[in-house]
């Protein structure tokens, strides 16, 4: 048995989804924040801006590119502000933010025609990594080859793969079903997989 | 299983979403597969790459921009007059309105294209012997006299000034609840002054007989609030009184 094991190839090895803290606490405190905000608390505005400004932004700048991201996600909290009183609490209030960030990016890549590609000079402006990222070349690969995805797939990729959101929240925020979230993903992930072809996980 | 069915379930079993014997099924033949395997290696690394992205920040201006923005809107909404404030209210219904709206008046085309056709479509000798040469007649004209083939359209029709009015008294009372919001922070002579204008203008409305005079007197009583609402505001955002 032991040599078996020695000599059989390493089977790349499922990894479950990480636990993610949310749902009832969340919402709870989301309901707080949001009825803060719409009393008009200046505290309670910056303070709903600071926990979701790198979402936003990140999802901003990884669909649309760096030129436009500040743009974008300026325009996503202004609707967030002044929309909050039709926010019913149906879902998390992270999820509403997601659906309009995700929105207003789309939106304003169509409004430029740009659907398909972020140039290179754009990618020329994205901000270099910090210096704790342990690969550096990969991480850099991987923004150059986002960059490249249709706008959907690159939507997809942020959400589920980077944001770490589940597929039942990526579906609310699509506004899709959980079947489609599902094979979009491994779409994208067939495709970035081209696009970083060959061998993606050499290690620069 | 073949490598394009495994492949297709490679993304689900990377992420944990393969239960029991599909997983095992998977498993098996990446142990075998080397092309299957090196495509299960990198989706891994793709996957655990795309998870420790750095997050982005964004520039210390976005909150500067965001809170320029909203300050602007806000202005914006208090120079903006009241009855269009009103109506923004019903904005999000406007689409469903507006098809409720196209479908009623697609009806109302129908039923009147075919109230204006009966008479012509109704064959008989009579009519083909009182009617030998037939003239180049323009567009059917609706002749008066006797009721037209369907009385439901014609009532409908009649009823049309009716619904006008009340849809003018409607607006109206809207812009008076809203003015009279407003009234309470007013001066007491300027309180009077409009007290005695509202039943100067709902004297005339009266007075007006029914049809197009009343409306003429509604419109006037609406364009009053109205006035008197944007100049109240104008007041209150700081611009002239």
């Amino acid at each position: 048995m032991s040599d078996l094991a020695d000599t059989a190839p390493a089977v790349p090895s499922p990894i479950l989804a990480e636990p993610r803290p949310r749902v009832a606490a969340a919402l709870a405190d989301d309901a707080q924040l949001v009825a803060a905000c719409r009393r008009g608390e200046a505290r309670a505005m910056e303070m709903l801006y600071h926990q979701y400004k790198r979402r936003v932004f990140g999802m901003a700048h990884r669909i649309v590119g760096a030129s436009d991201a500040e743009e974008v996600a300026q325009e996503v909290f202004v609707r967030v502000f002044r929309a909050l009183d039709k926010f019913r609490g149906d879902s998390a209030l992270s999820t509403w933010i997601y659906r309009l960030t995700v929105n207003a990016a789309l939106s304003h890549l169509a409004k430029r025609g740009r659907r398909q590609e972020v140039s290179d000079e754009t990618l020329g402006e994205m901000p270099a990594p910090p210096a704790v990222e342990r690969d550096s070349g990969l991480a850099a690969r991987i923004e150059a080859a986002l960059g490249q995805l249709p706008a959907g797939y690159r939507a997809i990729l942020v959400l589920h793969d980077v944001e770490g959101l589940s597929h039942e929240e990526c579906a609310a925020i699509l506004e899709c079903r959980v079947g489609t979230c599902k094979s979009q993903l491994h779409k994208a992930r067939a495709r970035m997989r081209e696009l970083l072809t060959p061998s993606i996980g050499a290690r620069t | 299983m073949s490598c394009e069915r495994i492949q297709e379930k490679l993304t689900a079993y990377l992420d944990g979403e393969l239960a029991g014997q599909d997983g095992s099924v998977v498993r098996g033949h990446l142990r075998e597969c080397a092309t299957c395997r090196q495509a299960a290696s990198d989706e891994a690394a793709l996957r655990d790459g795309l998870r420790s992205l750095p997050p982005v920040d964004p520039p210390p201006s976005l909150w500067a921009g965001v809170q320029a923005q909203l300050a602007a809107a806000e202005v914006a909404d208090a120079k903006r007059p009241a009855w269009r404030r009103a109506l923004a209210r019903w904005a999000p219904s406007a689409p469903r309105f507006a098809a409720g709206a196209l479908v009623a008046a697609a009806a109302i085309a129908v039923l009147w294209w075919r109230t204006q056709r009966a008479p012509d479509d109704a064959p008989g000798p009579d009519r083909a012997i009182a009617t030998p040469a037939p003239a180049p007649a323009p567009a059917p004209v609706p002749e008066p006299g006797p009721p037209p083939p369907r009385g439901d359209i014609t009532a409908e029709l009649a009823a049309e000034p009716a619904r006008q009015t009340e849809a003018y008294g409607d607006a109206a009372e809207e812009l008076l609840a809203l003015a009279t919001e407003v009234r309470g922070t007013w001066a007491a002579e300027q309180q009077t002054a409009f007290d005695a204008r509202l039943s100067e203008l709902r004297g005339q409305i009266d007075r007006a007989p029914e049809g197009r005079p009343r409306q003429k007197a509604w419109r006037e009583l609406i364009r009053y609030l109205q006035g008197a609402i944007v100049r109240d505001e104008i007041a209150l955002a700081g611009g002239v009184p």
